[in-house]
């Protein structure tokens, strides 16, 4: 029934079928949107945050998702500045993973402020030295360009593009596109690394504080970088996710393999940072304060060291050996283990980077405290994914996202 | 018209454009933040012309003086006022917060006389009028059928107008059923008549002493005058003096102390005597006292009873200990020793307090600089003679309910042997008053104290508040709080120079409560007779100015005076008196419980954050609690990591806490600070009224204790209960 | 003109709180409450969302009964410098909701500008600041005993010990009324000071050498204020936060129970100063 909306020459499921996803997807979108209502009339005690946690699960989840939604800016920076051609033909899954995880990152921040209705004041009473304004105006600004560079895939579809207005501004915007993608990644710099000053600049939390060059602490490079070797992950993710339900191929084989050498480089890359930082970090900056690296991890009755090893290693190194070794590319199964293991170390270094660094006492005579969210603040969280979930689908249904798609699947 | 889907889209783009431009969504962006700045439901206090007046803190019997600051009619603050001689600007955390008790939510704001049944919390609200006659048509009932002594009181103290107007409208109408709260007040006292053969209170120069031995006395958890306490042991730190604190458990003021020194709990006695008995031997008493009546004999005792290997064994505290302590007292220049344990709610047991007080005897420092002095406060009250008629003579002459003075010859009033005597049918009573006391929540086996109560046909309080004794009561007067109101605050608590000062009504009264001396007064003048006579004032403050005298005008303008004098001790000092000789045979103060079923020993522990009197703790106090002491709705226990891992039990776990007396579901701390064998709990926990701040959260030990009578004075002398842990 | 001469010396008010004689009475906790309009819920045993701005700790040394001590130990707000003003927490405010006076040494907190995103909170190490999680709900007729001098918060802001500022405030107006421009060290003081019964708290100006707390504490401000005197150490003095509010003690134990120091290094010829 709504075929003529289909993009030509693709196959789509029944309408029923889309339907029926829809709904049950949208119930959880509900679920969300009643704890965020729950949230926003009767406020913050609503979740488990308390005053040793005043970032939590909600600060994570917007870390991550802006961490996995770098596959835009770092995809558009390759494809539009630095010219490699082949890009384009995952750039608009990479803009659209991005737009959404952008729009959810905003809207995990309106939640999570405890005067919503003064969030602006980060804008008019903006304190220049303040990592998280510099996260706010590069992250409104980079969301606007997301924005821009979301609508001429809209108006790609079939019907709309029958408008003889909307055709041009498609055309004409793809045009200047570079201009906007390069601009994306300038401001994607800045905002994914002040993500990174935000912890790196507290230096009341030994956990946290890092040496660094100027304004900018260590992991703010650290960030930026991991977001450009850590978002593409996810966008193969994502991609081949969505070959395995649709049963389609969707994107040609060189193109996936381009993008994960790439990837593969700047994680590596990225890891030996990361080691080097971490021993640097634990030898000097923290015994210079008193402390040594265990005692971070002690007294934590739950994961320990082992979180630091599961993040560098297993899911830092391992990924990244996988990425750069031709076969490991090739290899549809290893390739998606990388992937997969690569999404869940940036989740994880996000997460130390949040919630030990709230966790860890600072004076002697405190303890580590343990945080369980709320049921809202699960609801909340989830709320972006299944908004992410249907916004996919129904790109994926009405706008041509894999120019591909059509030669791959005759 | 026909509206075209493309002509829609366009009106609704071009309509959200046009908006946007409009200053429609910024001026309802800013209206929306200003009036999350000024949300109607977060208030504003309003502003106003400020004042100050100074006045008197109730709340415990420390006596400190206080300043409050007004916004108008509002008192907005309370502070200690500056150049008290007890606090001088210092304040504990309950006069702090006495605010939340004048315009707090647990306010009996009207005469109620009970609708439901007992403690159920129905009530009928009474005007003044309707209350005093209901009361006076009681009394003249039963004074009419000759059963006047079976009208009791129980009140805070025994000093003081109000105090003495019960005590005047009790004899007046022919019972001499006159009770007050027990405290350590009652055993020095008894001390000292036994010793010295005088009526006083101990006083002490705590200031000038250089070295302070304590048993277990709370100097920083309440004891005493508290901020007076506190001061003094700042000085104490600031000017090099020692101080050494006896007791089984890390207590603040054991932490704080230069020493602490755990013993075994009930055996202080011994610890006193082996003391006695280590600076006679090294004759290090002081000469002039060795005149006295008895002195060789109390040598012989100490000498044959307690040398320092037998003390040594009884307390637990090693010889060397035992000597070195006993020597660096007695060489000290100004050594002070004290007694009664925590804050001292407790009397205890008189032997302490008489082998203590020989303590202080023996290194000379009785009516002394930095020593124990004598005291009595000037008595002010010179109200004229009473004319009792008949029936008040026959009904003094009965024997009090409680058997003080008759069974405990020395004893005034012994209200912790109350409940027994009512539960065990050997005597009841058919009124109680209740002023300025709570003891169904605070006197030890609370529970049984509830049934005498519920046995007493008529029980009237005149709280303020709906503490557990007004909400088992069938009528309630409720007096105005301290802030309210005029009333003479005399403070002895340990004082060497007692002070009186004058409590006075810093706002006009909040709700439709009346001065509990005015209606005693209104009382007895509606019985007419003999016992109108007996009050010939207009009213309570006509009274109270009249018994001030030339002291009001002092009391109005410095708000307080002293009013004591150190006592003449005519006669001989007696170091053995009869009441001593059963220390000729050593044996602690019995604990109730048997080892087998019980093998923990259960003690109390005061903090000064939780009120355990009259008053309970008001939201700020209890805000201030540690949740190592309450957490949640649970009261924690505190026991040595040795005795938790004996027992299996880890940090934060529940457990049910049972003794001979009750069972309370309790949260387990381990603390390194408790003798391993014993379990801590804090008092003033475990209220069932006041508010929802209150109420509910913790257990209240007294539930788990019962008195045990000092042989001597029939004094509670209970310093702890044989107990047991089990894991929920 | 030789007016100029006059010009304010900058006041850096800082507190010493002598811990030997700190009773952890907990009235300094009851004080600032009082004076400063702090709500209360009816549970506030969970100390992680109870607000205090001043709050009592209670240390211990780790031994074993019975060489087990312990010892309380008053937070509030360490109205730190940092590094020329860059406290932790102002420096991360997103809105300026939180300021560093350099004129007074004082921490500021605007709760109407305040959003409540809580950074400042994750910045602050001595978990001095609070969240207003619910909305404070006196009982009826408990307004009544709110102060019109400092404003009860609405939910969803962050607050913390302001030092009393309010008090501050007055007091130069009455100065300034009475013709001075400078107080007396006994014209500003704080609630928790005043209320103190063991007077284990001092308050005053750091800078001035006439004021008690410059004589306790002896700052060094050539050396981001460290202690001169020996007993006498700060919170996390290794974080570089400079705080204003030192401790005094007696007892090698707690001074060392301030900060963090590694097994092996040798705290009392190191730090002890």
């Amino acid at each position: 029934m709504d075929s003529a909306l289909i993009p030509e020459g693709v196959k789509r499921c029944s309408f029923g079928k889309f339907a029926l996803g829809i709904i049950i997807v949208g119930g959880v979108l509900l679920w969300g949107v009643y704890a965020m209502l729950l949230v926003w009339l009767k406020g913050l005690n609503q979740t488990n945050m308390n005053d040793f946690y005043g970032f939590a699960l909600w600060i994570w989840a917007d870390l991550g998702v802006i961490a996995l939604g770098g596959g835009a800016f770092f995809t558009g920076l390759l494809r539009y500045v630095i010219g490699k051609d082949e890009l384009k033909n995952i750039i608009n899954c990479a803009v659209l993973i991005g737009f959404i995880c952008y729009s959810s990152a905003l809207l995990i921040l309106a939640i999570d402020i405890g005067q919503p209705l003064r969030g602006w004041f980060i804008f008019w009473h903006a304190n220049v030295h303040s990592m998280l304004t510099e996260v706010a105006f590069c992250l409104s600004c980079y969301f606007a360009v997301l924005t821009i560079e979301y609508i001429p895939l809209i108006l790609e579809n079939r019907q709309l593009n029958k408008v003889p207005f909307f055709h041009n501004l498609a055309h004409n915007m793809h045009e200047v596109m570079a201009i906007f993608a390069a601009t994306g990644a300038f401001l994607s710099f800045f905002h994914q690394g002040s993500l990174g000053g935000v912890a790196g600049v507290l230096y009341g939390r030994p956990f946290a504080v890092r040496e660094g060059i100027f304004i900018w602490p260590w992991t703010f490079f650290l960030f930026t970088w991991s977001a450009a070797a850590y978002g593409p992950c996810f966008t193969l993710f994502v991609t081949r996710l969505m070959e395995k339900i649709t049963g389609k191929k969707l994107v040609k084989q060189n193109v996936i393999n381009l993008l994960a050498k790439i990837s593969g480089w700047t994680m590596g890359t990225y890891i030996i940072a990361k080691i080097i930082d971490t021993w640097y970090w634990a030898a000097a900056t923290a015994p210079a304060l008193g402390l040594n690296l265990i005692d971070f991890y002690s007294n934590n009755p739950f994961y320990g060291i082992w979180i630091l090893i599961a993040e560098i290693v297993v899911c830092g190194v391992i990924p990244a050996a996988i990425l750069l070794t031709p076969k490991g590319r090739s290899n549809s199964t290893l390739l998606f283990t990388a992937v997969s293991l690569a999404c869940i170390g940036v989740l994880i270094n996000r997460w130390v980077m949040v919630l030990q660094v709230m966790a860890v006492p600072v004076m002697t005579f405190e303890n580590w405290v343990m945080y369980i969210p709320s049921w809202q603040e699960v609801a909340t969280t989830i709320l972006p994914v299944a908004y992410g979930v249907i916004l996919v689908m129904i790109s994926f249904r009405y706008l041509p996202i894999f120019p591909q798609e059509r030669e791959l699947n005759p | 018209m026909k509206i075209g889907r493309r002509s829609f889209l366009s009106f609704v783009v071009g309509g959200a454009a046009g908006t946007a431009i409009t200053p429609l969504p910024w001026k309802l962006t800013d209206d929306s933040s200003i009036w999350s700045q000024n949300w109607p439901w977060t208030p504003v206090p309003p502003d106003g012309e400020y004042s100050q007046s100074d006045s008197v803190c109730t709340l415990c019997p420390g006596g400190c003086g206080i300043t409050v600051r007004k916004v108008d009619d509002r008192v907005v603050k309370i502070e200690g006022m500056k150049g008290h001689p007890i606090n001088d600007g210092g304040l504990c955390l309950m006069g702090l917060s006495g605010l939340q008790l004048l315009y707090g939510p647990t306010r009996v704001k009207t005469p109620l006389k009970r609708v439901g049944k007992r403690g159920e919390g129905k009530w009928e609200k009474i005007s003044w009028d309707e209350a005093i006659s209901e009361v006076t048509k009681k009394l003249a009932d039963i004074r009419s059928n000759g059963e006047s002594h079976a009208v009791g009181s129980i009140v805070d103290s025994e000093s003081g107008t109000v105090p003495n107007l019960f005590k005047r409208f009790l004899t007046a109408y022919g019972s001499p059923n006159f009770m007050t709260m027990p405290s350590i007040q009652d055993s020095y006292g008894m001390t000292l008549q036994l010793m010295h053969g005088v009526s006083a209170q101990a006083g002490f120069d705590a200031e000038n002493a250089d070295f302070i031995l304590s048993f277990g006395s709370g100097i920083i958890d309440g004891w005493g005058s508290p901020v007076r306490m506190f001061k003094a042991n700042s000085a104490w730190k600031a000017n090099g003096k020692k101080v050494v604190q006896i007791e089984p458990r890390l207590s603040n003021t054991a932490a704080k102390s230069d020493k602490w020194i755990p013993i075994k709990p009930g055996t202080e006695a011994a610890l006193a005597l082996g003391l006695a008995n280590v600076i006679i031997t090294n004759s290090l008493d002081s000469k002039k006292i060795s005149q006295s009546t008895g002195f060789e004999s109390f040598k012989k005792l100490v000498q044959n009873e307690y040398s320092t290997d037998k003390v040594s064994k009884i307390t637990g505290i090693n010889s060397a200990t035992i000597v070195s302590l006993a020597k660096n007292f007695a060489r000290a220049s100004k050594p002070l020793a004290i007694c009664g344990k925590g804050q001292g709610s407790i009397p205890g047991n008189l032997n302490e307090f008489m082998a203590v007080h020989a303590l202080n005897a023996l290194v000379g420092n009785i009516n002394e600089d930095g020593g124990v002095w004598a005291v009595t406060e000037t008595d002010y009250i010179k109200w004229p003679e009473l004319e009792m008629d008949s029936v008040a003579e026959s009904g003094m002459q009965k024997e009090r309910i409680d058997g003080a003075g008759s069974e405990y010859p020395h004893a005034k009033s012994l209200l912790n042997r109350l409940a027994e005597v009512i539960n065990s049918g050997d005597g009841s009573l058919e009124v109680i008053f209740v002023s300025g006391a709570n003891p169904l929540y605070s006197m030890p086996d609370s529970k049984a104290m509830k049934t005498a109560f519920d046995s007493i046909p008529f029980v009237v309080s005149f709280s303020s508040y709906m503490d557990e004794t007004a909400g088992n009561a069938d009528l309630i007067l409720p007096n105005h709080v301290y802030l309210e109101r005029y009333e003479d605050v005399p403070t002895l608590a340990g004082l060497s120079k007692p002070i009186v000062g004058l409590t006075r009504p810093v706002v006009k009264p909040q709700f439709n409560t009346k001065h509990v001396g005015d209606v005693v007064m209104l009382i007895a003048k509606a019985l007419g007779g003999g016992m109108a006579d007996a009050f010939p004032w207009e009213s309570y403050e006509a009274c109270l100015k009249e018994t001030l005298g030339v002291k009001w005008d002092v009391l109005v303008k410095k708000g307080f005076e002293f009013n004591g004098d150190k006592c003449i001790l005519e006669g001989d000092f007696n170091f053995y008196p009869e009441a001593m000789k059963s220390l000729s045979n050593f044996s602690p103060v019995s604990v109730e419980g048997s080892v087998i079923s019980y093998p923990l020993i259960l003690i109390p522990y005061d903090s000064i954050r939780l009120a355990n009197g009259y008053i309970g703790d008001p939201p700020f106090a209890i805000k201030a609690v540690e949740d190592t002491v309450l957490k949640d709705k649970n009261s924690c226990v505190e026991i040595n990591p040795k005795t938790g891992k004996e027992l299996g039990l880890t940090e934060g776990r529940y457990a049910f806490l049972h003794t001979p007396r009750g069972k309370a579901k309790v949260k387990v701390h381990l603390y390194e600070g408790i003798m391993p064998g014993i379990v801590a709990l804090p008092r003033g926990l475990g209220h069932t009224a006041y508010d929802k701040y209150l109420a509910g959260k913790g257990c209240n030990f007294n539930e788990l204790i019962g008195p045990t009578e000092d042989p001597v004075s029939g004094l509670d002398a209970a310093w702890g209960i044989r107990a047991r842990l089990t894991k929920v | 003109m030789k007016e100029e001469g006059k010009h304010k010396k900058a006041k850096k008010y800082g507190m010493v709180i002598n811990l030997d004689e700190c009773t952890g009475c907990g009235a300094c906790m009851v004080a600032c409450m009082a004076e400063n309009n702090v709500p209360f819920k009816e549970d506030e045993s969970n100390k992680l969302d109870s607000i205090a701005w001043m709050r009592v700790y209670k240390l211990t040394n780790g031994k074993s009964y019975p060489e087990a001590d312990i010892c309380y130990l008053p937070r509030p707000c360490m109205h730190c410098e940092g590094d020329h003003g860059h406290s932790p927490c102002v420096s991360v405010c997103p809105a300026t909701a939180t300021d560093y006076s350099h004129e007074t040494g004082i921490v500021s907190q605007i709760y109407t500008r305040c959003f409540g995103c809580r950074y400042c909170m994750g910045a602050c190490p001595y978990h001095a600041r609070y969240f207003n999680w619910w909305d404070p709900v006196w009982p009826e007729g408990s307004t009544k005993y709110l102060s019109p001098n400092v404003s009860p918060r609405m939910r969803g802001v962050v607050e913390k010990c302001s030092f009393c500022f309010h008090r501050y405030q007055l007091a130069m107006d009455k100065a300034y009324f009475e013709g001075r421009t400078e107080l007396e060290e006994d014209e500003y003081q704080t609630s928790c000071t005043q209320a103190c019964p063991a007077g284990a708290i001092t308050f005053g100006d750091l800078n001035n050498p006439e004021h008690k707390v410059h004589q306790l504490a002896k700052p060094d401000n050539k050396h981001g204020g460290r202690p001169g005197n020996p007993n006498v150490f700060r919170l996390l003095e290794r974080l570089g936060t400079n705080p204003k509010v030192y401790y005094m003690s007696s007892r090698e134990w707690v001074r060392r129970a301030g900060d963090n120091y590694l097994d092996n290094e040798d705290f009392a010829k190191n730090y002890r100063r």
